[in-house]
């Protein structure tokens, strides 16, 4: 492959598939001797079963339940709290009991409502409030860590304060809406089961389904199928849609496929998690911080899955790109009888970092600052510690970037005229509202040593043909074009004689999952090196293999029980601006221009990073202002997208963006995470924006046409 | 496995009639609502018990015309068809700019939105105040109606089951000295349902109010309209004296009785709902459309 640069775009590998409409997701696929599988779902919140009543079932009909289960009954991914098959506690609203296979959808679905469960019911808890007051009861707080400056020395410092600021910060659920709603299909055979589907990790799977089906590794198989959007939402939660149809189709002797129409996958897929954010300040007389105390409480749902790892991300990233003086944070995942929530791009930063840029924002006016140079009189530089006593050893463009787009926004002119704009107009009010923000790239601390371990491999044919062996899911992302990319470049082979199959567990070694913004960074540097190999050892015309393992970059050893040490080997950074146009009459919030500048390392493929910064920031400005869902007495209310309000065509504007070089010695090309960092600015921008036009600080997000009503009617009250 | 399902399909209106004479049928014209309204789970196809009639093909139901002061619109025109009439007013066109998005317009036609008697109905608040008359058309000939008697519950109208809806009459469109404006609010730009939709309507002789209309939807059962209100503002100037906005908000703040639901608050509606008709009312002047 020739490319002076390797930033320059070619045509996505999977592109014609696609646009054609030809490529066939799982929902299409049929194989022989296949039922479809339906759950019947816990319809209380938390209780004892005491009784199961299946009716009678017609012939090719059978029942799938916790008895089934050939290992112990739990999906396999941190703590053993999940079960596949609810048969004693039920948890929340829709937790899977039993599972009906048949040939017939219709005939399945009448046989579900005739399911008969007798109850013990119990109080459930509802809320995150909730959940926040009986902290201390049994079983309630799932996981917490705390860190930081020493209470005492912080005690000190507040005594000695001119004033302490006290905010509390809500951010609510997230749903992912991919394109394709979560499908998987186990095909029986007599020696494996094959489970083929929707999903970002396939050992995670594999692992999983090991211990359900208590079997040997070379019992199941794991194959991706063309996923149709994750966004981290089928990170684990396919592990357990897995487990239902492996332990169906070991149980039934027949493949067994089962998938969520829309309003199944909304009510009862993982979110991102609803938190609470608490900080209180210590300021001096011109506003300066003297130190900061940060709380952040997440709602865990009904089991922990990954929600300990959210949290520790959440609470990395509470102060955000600032070095705060006597900085200290605490943090809990709590347990409610609701849906469990778990990963979702950016994975605990969003929230964190939508709470830490309005809390700043809200000190700049106390100290009668604009908010972008107040922030930036705490910006980290390179070279300073960062907040668990790790260091910020790479150059760090944030400066570069701010003024860049100080100069393409002309901010303080704009901020000038929306003013005189704002005077003039009674209805519409305009502002302007910044981020910045960091996203750690890949595993916290020595998690890809310690756990991940990842393994590449790259395989040649006779004819001298190039493919990637990883277990690595392309979702929409673009890594079957960046990765074979990255291969292409360093073999020096057209791009066309580099391949990278579907993956398959039989074929791929564990190159760990889909997840965490690492898999160009990591995954692309290990095939980049096992790429030099491989070229070193060419021999035209003859089979050839090589193999490649993770090496960890030398570090500040990272302790995850005293919460110190490089929490990431590398970050990437951003900034974003924001303007809107608030309809003060129905609170309806209209994006005008939207900028965007990030560094992560070298840009792959500028068409796919720009596919990651629209996509990305649209996500993460919705986060703050349009999507909106709600849980009430553990029922998700919102089944519909219509209903949820993910933005369309018509919210979004064109958005200017431009990546800054900056390589990075241990990723390919100098290449770090980008698949994140792009969600992460534009919840707190958008809400930046609108407090800027509406001149009314907010405590939350999503800052919805309700909430903006009711503000000004509260802000009518005030002035009378 | 798939049930038998009945449907026609005829070449003429006539015919269309005489069958729903000896049958009762579901219509389906754009099929936009109708489909999601016997949608079934995933995998299953819907389940329309009664047989289906097929109307949208019928050209004498998609025609547009003036007649006198009346301009008529065939119920059959789809959403699409319209936004490229050039005898459709501007603010009927920029109400159905906001409904759903291009492929729902091609199909989804006005008639339908005016059967389907949703609360949240984009086209219905504009229609209340524009006072559509409705032509109901069955083998015994054809009867008019108002489309405020028409629409009498959340999706139950005053259709026999052996009529269609043939066509909707707009009376007062062409009145000299008209003005009409119609604000959708949605969660979204597109693919949203009304949170609360208004429709204002003002006939001036120079400053003096000859005729006054508001129609709110998404507020209440069906659209919320009160001739009552609307007349104690007809013979009074422009701009308005605040007193009388006043009396009007007052007024309208005791009929609109919105609910929460997975969409918005009933505080919400109301607060918005009420705003924009006091934006309506605080004009200093209205631009004839």
């Amino acid at each position: 492959m020739n490319l002076k640069d390797i930033s320059t775009s070619v045509p996505k590998k999977d592109h014609k598939g696609k646009v054609s409409g030809q490529l066939a997701y799982i929902s299409d696929l049929k194989v022989e001797n296949m039922v479809f599988g339906v759950l019947y779902r816990s319809p209380i919140a938390y209780g004892k079963i005491k009784s199961i009543q299946v009716p009678d079932l017609p012939l090719g009909y059978e029942v799938v339940g916790a008895e089934d289960i050939p290992g112990p009954n739990y999906v396999k991914i941190i703590k053993e709290d999940q079960p596949i098959f609810a048969n004693e506690w039920v948890n929340y609203i829709g937790e899977p009991i039993l599972m009906l296979v048949g040939k017939d959808l219709d005939i399945l679905y009448g046989l579900l409502e005739k399911v008969k469960i007798e109850w013990e019911e119990y109080q459930a808890i509802f809320t995150l409030e909730e959940a926040i007051k009986q902290k201390a009861a049994p079983g309630v707080t799932m996981a917490n860590y705390e860190f930081g400056e020493s209470l005492e020395i912080i005690s000190a410092i507040e005594q000695g304060a001119h004033q302490i600021i006290e905010e509390e910060y809500d951010t609510g659920y997230q749903e992912h809406v991919y394109l394709e709603p979560q499908g998987m299909l186990a095909i029986y055979k007599d020696d494996e089961i094959v489970v083929q589907g929707s999903m970002q990790c396939l050992y995670y799977i594999k692992n999983a389904l090991i211990t359900a089906l208590d079997c040997g590794d070379d019992d199941v198989r794991v194959v991706q199928s063309p996923t149709g959007g994750g966004f981290g939402g089928k990170e684990e939660f396919p592990s357990m849609m897995a487990c239902h149809v492996a332990v169906a189709a070991k149980a039934v002797k027949k493949s067994v496929m089962l998938v969520f129409d829309r309003s199944e996958d909304m009510v009862v897929t993982t979110k991102r998690h609803p938190a609470k954010l608490k900080y209180r300040t210590a300021l001096d007389k011109e506003g300066n911080i003297l130190s900061m105390c940060v709380e952040v409480y997440l709602d865990g749902g009904a089991n922990v899955g990954l929600s300990s790892v959210v949290l520790q991300r959440a609470l990395l990233n509470s102060a955000g790109v600032y070095k705060i003086p006597h900085f200290h944070a605490k943090g809990y995942v709590l347990k409610t009888h609701t849906v469990p929530n778990g990963a979702f791009r950016g994975f605990g930063a969003p929230q964190s970092f939508a709470g830490i840029e309005s809390h700043i924002g809200h000190l700049s006016k106390r100290a009668n600052i604009d908010p972008l140079e107040y922030k930036r009189k705490y910006l980290v530089k390179q070279g300073d510690p960062t907040i668990t006593k790790g260091n910020f050893r790479d150059p760090i463009l944030m400066e570069e970037m701010i003024e860049d787009l100080l100069n393409t926004t002309d901010y303080k002119k704009k901020k000038v005229e929306f003013q005189t704009f704002n005077h003039h107009n009674q209805r519409y009010k305009k502002g302007i509202g910044t981020s910045l923000f960091l996203h750690g790239c890949g595993f916290t601390g020595s998690g890809e040593r310690d756990h991940i371990k990842a393994t590449v491999k790259l395989f040649k044919s006779k004819d001298d043909l190039v493919s990637l062996k990883i277990s690595n899911s392309d979702m929409g992302q673009g890594i079957y074009t960046t990765l074979s990319k990255i291969v292409a470049k360093e073999l020096d082979l057209p791009y066309e004689k580099v391949s990278y199959p579907y993956p398959d567990t039989k074929e791929v070694p564990d190159s760990g999952p889909t997840v965490a913004s690492r898999t160009t960074m990591i995954v692309g540097k290990l095939l980049e090196r096992a790429a030099k190999k491989l070229k070193a050892q060419w021999q035209n015309g003859v089979e050839q293999e090589v193999t490649e393992n993770y090496v960890h970059r030398e570090m500040i050893p990272w302790n995850e029980l005293t919460f110190t040490g490089d929490a990431y080997p590398a970050y990437s950074w951003g900034v974003n601006f924001v303007e809107v146009e608030v309809d003060t009459l129905t609170g309806n919030v209209k994006l005008e221009n939207v900028y965007a500048n990030y560094e992560v390392g070298k840009v792959i493929d500028d068409r796919v990073m720009k596919g990651q910064i629209d996509g990305g920031l649209a996500q993460g400005l919705a986060y703050g202002y349009l999507e909106k869902m709600t849980s009430k007495e553990g029922r998700i209310q919102q089944k519909s997208i219509t209903d949820y309000g993910p933005p369309t065509s018509m919210d979004v504007v064109s958005i200017q963006s431009k990546v800054f070089d900056n390589p990075y010695a241990d990723g390919p090309y100098g290449a770090k995470g980008a698949g994140e960092l792009t969600l992460i600015g534009g919840a707190p921008a958008v809400q930046a924006a609108i407090e800027d036009a509406l001149q009314t600080p907010f405590q939350q997000i999503p800052i919805t046409p309700e909430v903006i009503i009711e503000s000004l009617w509260l802000r009518e009250g005030e002035e009378g | 496995m798939a049930e038998k399902i009945i449907a026609y399909r005829f070449d003429q209106v006539d015919q269309t009639l005489s069958q729903l004479n000896k049958e009762d049928c579901t219509i389906i014209a754009g099929g936009t609502d109708v489909m999601v309204l016997y949608k079934s789970r995933r995998g299953v196809p819907p389940k329309i018990t009664k047989p289906i009639v097929f109307i949208d093909h019928l050209n004498e139901l998609k025609q547009v015309y003036k007649k006198g002061k009346d301009l008529h619109i065939g119920a059959c025109c789809t959403y699409s068809d319209l936004l490229n009439d050039p005898l459709i007013p501007t603010p009927l066109k920029n109400a159905i700019k906001t409904i759903a998005a291009p492929a729902i317009r091609n199909r989804g036609t006005l008639g339908g939105n005016i059967c389907n008697a949703s609360p949240a109905g984009d086209t219905l608040p504009l229609l209340y105040v524009y006072n559509a008359k409705l032509v109901l058309r069955s083998v015994s000939g054809v009867r008019i109606v108002a489309i405020s008697d028409f629409i009498q519950g959340v999706r139950r109208v005053d259709r026999k089951s052996n009529e269609i809806l043939a066509e909707i009459i707009l009376p007062s469109e062409l009145e000299e000295g008209a003005y009409a404006v119609f604000e959708k609010v949605g969660n979204r730009n597109a693919d949203a349902i009304a949170k609360v939709g208004f429709a204002g309507y003002i006939r001036t002789n120079g400053e003096v109010i000859k005729d006054i209309r508001f129609a709110f939807g998404a507020v209440g059962p069906t659209m919320v309209r009160s001739v009552d209100i609307e007349k104690k503002l007809i013979g009074k100037t422009i701009p308005l004296a605040g007193a009388d906005i006043a009396q009007v908000l007052s007024a309208f703040d005791k009929i609109i009785k919105p609910i929460d639901d997975q969409r918005s608050t009933a505080r919400y509606r109301k607060t918005v709902a009420l705003n924009l008709l006091r934006y309506f009312l605080s004009r200093k002047q209205y631009q004839h459309n």
